[in-house]
């Protein structure tokens, strides 16, 4: 009985990890219809700013957090307008491909500047975990749940009550009637990219520290995120918070109770199922997104 | 790290412009087949760098029959078709008469078949799969251990650890299931119960499901085998869910300084199956030599904790150049004749081949030692037995 | 003409041996000639049907592993006491059955998904492979999981008994890959120019109207998924039996990118655009092997994916073709082109 109170206990933990890859995901990937191969690299960008600005700068962890969102901001806000502005209007494969082209350099870039050897980031938590009654978690982690649980509730109000957001949603419902309406339509294509990547960074800043950083860490993470983003439907922040949770509880009991070597094949089976039996995901969009 | 890659670089760029034939008459070559980039990048370059220190040592010593050493690196980027590719130029382009490689197993068994192909010998640095030296393949002279070979040093000093039933974690690739094989089937001979085996995917980075699933069970010991990052990560995370368990691990590459830097307390009482003692030179069996290595590996500086990894390239190209030696040319069929007669002075052992494999056609499998080592309190110390 | 200048671009590339004698680069032309033909049968699926699979790699390695098992045997236990006790066969046999398998799956593949298109069709594909991947990873009494299938015979055609004849050398690898791509090149060019490639085209340029005019959608997806799969499944097997061993890293993602990469850098829906993509992205590891540090290579190699994009987003052979009008509208090319000028 412990070992599936401890099960779930780390699905909650777990899951707010996916939930966040998700959200950021479900921007780009089912607001804007790129297949973004560019989301794992931000990951990744995000904790190496943790481990320069925590290890390499010697700065206070908290303040590292805010500098790897805003610095994933920018180098979204960057790819938007070098890569992806001037292949506007061509089809979902080509910038898909630009994305890998641009996923293939920033990694190989990374791996340059840094080596492959993994780092380690600090943290100001101590070591021994919370325990409660037969169940135990890092303090650590708790930390990353609740700022992913912030994070969540910060992108549902900007898509849902900011100007911005009003914008956003606008744009991709048809991008033609709000361009008419006085929307700036580049600039809502450039912030929707700029938000969700630095939403990917934000997760890889959190999730740094709790495992460790290297070149290829984002990969997997990208992968899951994807799985996420279609399990809750294209666009659906609230699906890709649950579809986080039924990812990481698959995989839990999964790992647990069938066999560890398939622990990453329950994730995809899932997928498999659902579009088979609901082709639009659990939680398909409604009328309008967010 | 920068600069040595462009040392590699600039290698790779002299080879290619001025050609196999200019150089041939000046230098002595050995191919040196790695994964720079992809997945185990890490590795590979640390095995690389270990490589260097030992050319510019022979070189600094006068050189091999009076012509200088020359590495030819490629890297192989963690991609078994381009491991083939990539042994296909070293002997064909480059002429190579002796290669080193290629870190993973499924790496060094692409290469396997274009060494059949050629006649040409490579020692092999990392690889740990049973079926590199057991398929009939004359031209493979492994230095590192397979896991039967770990499994059998480990039998010396099974019981003084009172070890009573068991659990496994291992990557899922062929190492980590081919020590859970290898080790359950010593254990068993002991005496000793094999609780579940547990796997984790490669690039896995939360354990958590499966230590949950391993606090759960009636064994007192997990053994634990995969590379230094995955172990990291282990521990904190068996730290985090409290699980008390002793923790060894095997697989001779698990860098403890590392270990211990990432880890912190986590890292506090487990214990380590390896194959160097960068920690203790004046234990290991050729003390001055390893002495040479450390402090060259400070000098270059790069991290200490890369030693455990980067001895098996410096192993690896002192015993191609001492088979070199012995042929008394550079030549592939008489090194690979040599290699069985060299006995050199590794960091980790005597490296001196024996018959592994079919009759006719064994490849070459040297011994090196197994130590036990325990992290306490943030430092490494022998394990007292 | 189009006959003409397809009979001498197979002339060019069998002369390569005649005046090539360098092995690393025979080597590399091999390997690359056996994922054009993965790049070819995705081309099928992705340029004639518009579905973009991001999991072919799962065909080519499902074809890889049948043909390696065939042709060295295997025995496994099933639930319920069976055995399964194979015999090797030879390796044609293993080809063959490659091909059937492969196929089998696509045509299953493609039924349970063509229900969903677009980015759900993309990630179903990707699931598909990598549950595949973990199948053959954790299946060790079939696959020795990660320990790998080594030692698999070299190709030979013909039959014990009747003569035999085996692809041992270099040179020969090199003829037979060409030989199975023209065949395969052959094939999708009838097919794309029969009645069923009539009802592919119609479906990606209008759904809608293909179904009011009676095309079966599910079925005509289907198929042409079977036979890409089927296509892919052969160019496994050349894989198999040329590299001698193989291990579920076979599925790695990053070789459905090469595919995908080739098909669309070359141009999708042309039939001799994987063929230029295939060559250029196959070889171009090779040429900047000598000239810079291995992670500046892959930096280049991305930047020229872009670059290559950017300057001709529909394709390297569309946009050749552009230049240089062919007389003849109904050749395939021609649909890249008229493609081109819908999105301009």
């Amino acid at each position: 009985m412990s070992e599936f109170l401890q099960h779930l206990l780390n699905t909650l933990v777990l899951g707010g990890t996916y939930a966040l890859l998700g959200i950021g995901l479900t921007l780009i990937f089912g607001i804007m219809n790129v297949v973004n191969f560019t989301h794992g690299i931000l990951y990744t960008f995000g904790a190496y700013i943790m481990f320069i600005v925590v290890q390499k700068l010697e700065l206070n962890f908290f303040l590292a957090l805010p500098v790897a969102v805003i610095s994933g901001w920018l180098l979204g806000a960057l790819v938007e307008l070098t890569l992806l502005r001037p292949f506007r209007g061509s089809d979902i494969d080509t910038t898909m491909l630009v994305m890998i082209g641009a996923w293939i350099a920033m990694q190989s870039a990374t791996l340059w500047v840094w080596g492959g050897v993994a780092k380690s980031v600090p943290t100001p938590f101590p070591e021994a975990p919370l325990v409660l009654g037969p169940v135990s978690v890092s303090w650590l982690r708790l930390f990353v749940l609740a700022a992913a649980a912030l994070l969540i509730v910060l992108t549902y109000v900007l898509i849902n009550r900011t100007r911005l957001g009003c914008a956003m949603r606008a744009t991709f419902q048809d991008h033609d009637t709000a361009a008419l309406m006085g929307v700036n339509v580049d600039l809502v294509y450039t912030s929707t990219f700029a938000v969700g990547s630095s939403l990917a960074a934000a997760a890889g800043a959190l999730l740094g520290p709790v495992y460790v950083v290297y070149p290829q860490m984002g990969d997997l993470a990208a992968v899951k995120a994807f799985a996420i983003v279609i399990l809750g439907g294209l666009g659906n922040i609230t699906g890709a918070v649950i579809g986080g949770f039924i990812l990481a509880l698959a995989e839990e009991l999964g790992a647990g109770y069938v066999s560890s070597g398939y622990r990453d094949a329950m994730g995809f089976l899932i997928i498999i199922a659902v579009l088979i039996f609901r082709p639009t995901g659990l939680f398909p969009r409604a009328e309008r997104v967010g | 790290m920068m600069r040595s890659l462009r040392t590699v670089s600039f290698i790779a760029l002299a080879t290619a412009c001025l050609g196999g034939s200019a150089l041939a008459a000046d230098t002595i070559k050995i191919g040196v087949n790695e994964p720079l980039t992809g997945a185990f990048a890490a590795s590979g370059t640390y095995v690389v760098n270990g490589a260097k220190i030992a050319a510019d040592e022979i070189n600094a010593k006068g050189g091999l029959l009076g012509k200088q050493v020359e590495l030819v690196i490629e890297d192989n980027k963690s991609n078994p078709t381009e491991a083939a590719a990539v042994a296909e130029k070293l002997i064909t382009s480059d002429k190579t008469p002796v290669m080193m490689g290629a870190w993973g197993s499924s790496l060094t068994l692409a290469v396997m078949p274009k060494l059949m192909e050629y006649e040409v010998p490579m020692v092999v640095e990392t690889s740990s799969s049973s079926k590199i030296t057991t398929t009939g393949n004359p031209y493979i002279f492994r230095i590192s251990p397979p896991s039967s070979v770990e499994a059998a040093a480990f039998k010396t000093i099974v019981d003084k650890l009172a070890l009573k039933k068991v659990d496994f974690l291992v990557i899922n690739n062929d190492w980590g299931r081919g020590t859970a094989e290898d080790f359950s089937k010593m254990m068993k001979e002991k005496g000793i119960e094999i609780g579940v085996v547990e796997t984790m995917d490669q690039g896995a980075q939360d354990m958590s499901a499966q230590l949950s699933k391993l606090k759960g069970t009636d064994s007192e010991t997990i053994i634990v085998t995969t590379a230094v990052d995955q172990l990291t990560l282990i521990f904190k995370q068996a730290a985090a869910l409290g699980l008390k368990k002793r923790i060894i691990t095997t697989g001779g590459s698990q860098n403890p300084d590392q270990i211990i830097a990432q880890a912190g307390a986590a890292a506090n009482g487990t214990m380590h199956l390896t194959t160097f003692l960068p920690w203790f030179p004046d234990q290991t069996p050729n003390p001055e030599a390893t002495k040479y290595f450390i402090s060259e590996w400070k000098k270059r500086g790069f991290d200490f904790a890369g030693c455990t990894e980067s001895f098996r390239g410096y192993d690896g190209i002192r015993t191609a150049a001492a088979a070199i030696e012995k042929a008394g040319k550079a030549d592939p069929a008489a090194i690979k004749a040599a290699l069985w007669d060299i006995d050199v002075k590794g960091l980790n052992g005597d490296i001196l081949f024996k018959k592994s494999g079919p009759a006719g056609k064994e490849s070459g499998q040297s011994q090196p030692n197994v130590y036990l080592i325990e992290i306490d309190d943030g430092k490494v110390g022998m394990k007292s037995l | 003409m189009k006959l003409a200048v397809s009979i001498a671009a197979v002339a060019a590339l069998a002369s390569v041996p005649l005046w090539l004698r360098d092995p690393y680069l025979l080597n590399a032309l091999i390997t690359t000639g056996i994922f054009v033909i993965g790049a070819m049968s995705l081309n099928l699926l992705l340029g004639f049907t518009g579905q973009l699979s991001l999991g072919h790699i799962a065909f080519f390695g499902i074809g890889a592993y049948v043909s390696a098992l065939t042709s060295l045997g295997f025995d496994i236990g099933l639930p319920g006491g069976f055995r399964i006790v194979h015999e090797p066969w030879p390796p044609l046999a293993g080809f063959a059955l490659a091909v059937l398998v492969a196929a089998l799956c696509g045509y299953l593949v493609g039924r349970l998904s063509f229900r969903v298109r677009g980015a759900y069709f993309v990630i179903v594909t990707i699931s598909f492979a990598e549950v595949v991947r973990l199948v053959a990873l954790n299946w060790v009494e079939l696959t020795q999981g990660p320990l790998a299938l080594t030692s698999i015979p070299p190709m030979q055609v013909g039959w014990p008994g009747l003569g035999e004849f085996v692809f041992r050398t270099k040179l020969h690898n090199y003829y037979l890959v060409l030989g199975t791509a023209a065949l395969c090149y052959l094939l999708i060019a009838r097919l794309v120019d029969s009645q069923f490639g009539r009802a592919m085209r119609a479906l990606m340029e209008n759904e809608t109207l293909a179904v009011s005019i009676g095309i079966d959608v599910t079925r005509t997806l289907s198929i042409a998924a079977m036979v890409s799969a089927g296509i892919a499944g052969a160019a496994g097997s050349l894989y198999a039996h040329y590299m001698k061993i193989i291990d579920p890293e076979v599925f790695a993602f990053i070789n459905t990118v090469t595919m995908v990469i080739m098909v669309i850098t070359g141009g999708k829906g042309s039939l001799a655009g994987p063929v230029v993509g295939g060559l250029i992205f196959g070889l171009m590891p090779v040429a900047l092997r000598p000239v810079m540090a291995p992670e500046a290579q892959w930096i280049a190699y991305g930047g020229i994916l872009i670059a290559i994009l950017f300057l001709m987003p529909r394709g390297i052979v569309p946009a050749l073709a552009r230049h240089f009008p062919r007389p003849n509208p109904a050749a395939p090319e021609a649909f890249a082109n008229r493609d081109a000028k819908e999105s301009a």
